[in-house]
């Protein structure tokens, strides 16, 4: 139970670490852009190759990033197998029955594998592994702050998320000690029926609950005791500052966006439509 | 009367991960039937893992955990009766109490044995006696209990399955000194009557002077001392030197002796102390 991983933050020193992370978010979506502006053989090369950068420049283990994308094999393999069986063109490579397969479907297969594995690199590499989840809501409660106007409570949110994000290593320790005490009488939690196992849980779940109750109703206590009472006029310990060479990501990831629309003008090879 | 014996156990945490720490060192160690065993040790000394070692909560991964002279992982699947055989009652034991009412909390334990509903009534009742819960609190909400009587109700829980071999991991923690030496009494109580083995773990060596027949002193992992209360006592220097308080009446008898005050054998309770004294001014 407890090797559960906490988001995925690796810690490390390099530029990717040290870049706002308002301007990291702002750059991941640029980056989802990015991926979908590639249409040929030139723009996905250009595509994987900046991924690969930005993994070299968050000084991240290629395995642990290879690693993440574990979880993603199958949707990547079904993704493929779809392509590869279900897109028409003029290349037929191979028939047999109603089964067809074009030059076309194969290098959609291919694109979309590209596609869909730097999507996932350029958001981990951006987000979850370079910026730790304190940092996250921080930077979203900034970004999110002109909704305030139309009376969101943004800070409350952020205020929220930053709780839960501190509770839950708390409570999957506490859920560790409840069960061992309840397989001390003799829960039995890894065999008999799904029905059985599951009831099995309601002697973990109830004072699991209780104790997050109690936990609160304390939190909040503390925090009233400390004058707590909302975001209005509340100062930070960390002020996010933008600095210069937080802009230098801004213009290399615009720079990669402007040079793939480029590429796609070449027309070598097949153009995804 | 049943004992426990440990051969060769070592334990990791983490193991074959780079984060490996090993919380038990080849450890060798007879838990005597019949008797209150005192586990002493600092935070970290490993001492809450080696209990759990006691009722196969945790596996060894070195060595064996001898139940009457049977190893309890001969068959893991069997291992749900060493629990009832051996109970725990952990760290803090109140934060399991789950059911409506306190007496169905305590019937927790024997129910999941298979139990039929008459002998758990009675096992029940004896346990909250043993635990010293008043009778009519069986019928109130568990979370409607003081801190003190939650403790008890969750000590009673483990008491109901008559196991043969009682732990309690830190069962005074967090009391007032009243509350603390009640519990104690009824836990010698329940020793007396029942006749069983009972480990208590503690830090606090003057609860462990006064209640235990023999102690175990653990150290980074490793056993440092086993013996009767006299011998552990007597190396008060080797206790002080890992960091563990001696009891203050034993800390003042060495001051004495230090000035010249000789008195017989090692002190660890005031009533020792007491007669010993009574002994010199008759001299």
């Amino acid at each position: 139970m407890k090797s559960i991983a906490l988001g995925q933050y690796y810690p490390a020193q390099s530029i990717l670490h040290r870049t706002d992370p308002r301007m990291k978010i702002i750059l991941t979506v640029l980056y989802i852009v990015c991926s979908f502006l590639s249409k040929n053989i030139l723009s996905f090369g250009l595509l994987l190759l900046s991924s690969l950068l930005l993994v070299a420049a968050g000084r991240i283990p290629l395995k642990i990033v290879l690693r993440g994308l574990r979880p993603v094999l199958i949707v990547l393999a079904f993704t493929a197998i779809l392509n590869i069986f279900w897109t028409k063109g003029d290349h037929l490579l191979f028939g047999w029955q109603f089964v067809q397969i074009y030059a076309e479907g194969l290098y959609a297969a291919v694109f979309m594998m590209i596609r869909i594995t730097t999507l996932i690199i350029g958001t981990s590499m951006l987000l979850t592994y370079t910026t730790t989840p304190i940092a996250l809501t921080d930077a979203l409660e900034d970004l999110l702050s002109p909704l305030k106007k139309l009376h969101v409570p943004v800070h409350e949110f952020a205020m929220m998320m930053t709780i839960a994000l501190r509770f839950i290593p708390l409570l999957v320790e506490e859920t560790d000690k409840i069960m061992t005490a309840q397989k001390a009488r003799g829960v039995d939690f890894s065999t008999g029926s799904l029905m059985d196992r599951a009831k099995a849980l309601i002697p973990v779940l109830i004072p699991l609950f209780v104790s997050a109750f109690n936990r609160a109703g304390d939190l909040a206590t503390a925090m009233e005791c400390r004058c707590y009472h909302g975001g209005e006029g509340r100062t930070r310990m960390h002020v996010l500052k933008l600095r210069g060479a937080d802009f230098i990501p801004f213009i290399l990831v615009v720079a990669l966006g402007g040079a793939l629309v480029a590429l796609n003008l070449a027309g070598i090879g097949y153009t995804m439509k | 009367m049943s004992e426990i014996q440990l051969e060769n156990l070592s334990y990791f945490h983490g193991k074959d991960t780079p984060y490996q720490i090993q919380a038990l060192k080849n450890i060798h160690l007879t838990i005597p039937g019949g008797k209150i065993t005192g586990l002493i040790g600092h935070t970290g000394s490993g001492k809450s893992t080696l209990v759990q070692m006691l009722n196969g909560l945790l596996r060894p991964d070195e060595g064996r955990v001898l139940l009457n002279g049977e190893d309890i992982w001969e068959k893991p699947k069997n291992i749900r009766s060493v629990r009832f055989r051996v109970g725990l009652v952990m760290q803090y034991p109140e934060y399991q109490l789950f059911e409506e009412t306190v007496a169905k909390d305590i019937a927790f334990g024997p129910k999941n044995m298979g139990l039929g509903e008459e002998e758990i009534r009675d096992r029940v009742a004896e346990a909250a006696r043993f635990a010293g819960l008043e009778s009519e609190l069986l019928e109130k909400s568990p979370f409607d209990l003081s801190g003190g009587q939650k403790r008890r109700a969750a000590i009673a829980g483990i008491i109901a399955m008559r196991p043969e071999i009682l732990v309690l991991d830190e069962p005074a923690a967090g009391l007032d000194p009243r509350g603390r030496e009640s519990i104690f009494e009824n836990i010698v109580q329940y020793h007396r009557e029942s006749n069983s083995t009972v480990v208590i773990v503690s830090h606090s060596m003057e609860d462990m002077a006064r209640y235990c027949d023999h102690l175990v002193v653990m150290n980074e992992g490793e056993v440092l001392m086993q013996g009767d209360p006299n011998t552990v006592f007597s190396c008060a220097d080797r206790l002080e030197e890992i960091g563990l308080d001696i009891p203050q009446i034993t800390k003042t008898m060495l001051l004495l002796k230090s000035r010249g005050v000789e008195t017989e054998g090692s002190i660890y309770t005031v009533e020792q102390a007491l007669d010993a004294m009574l002994k010199l001014l008759k001299n």
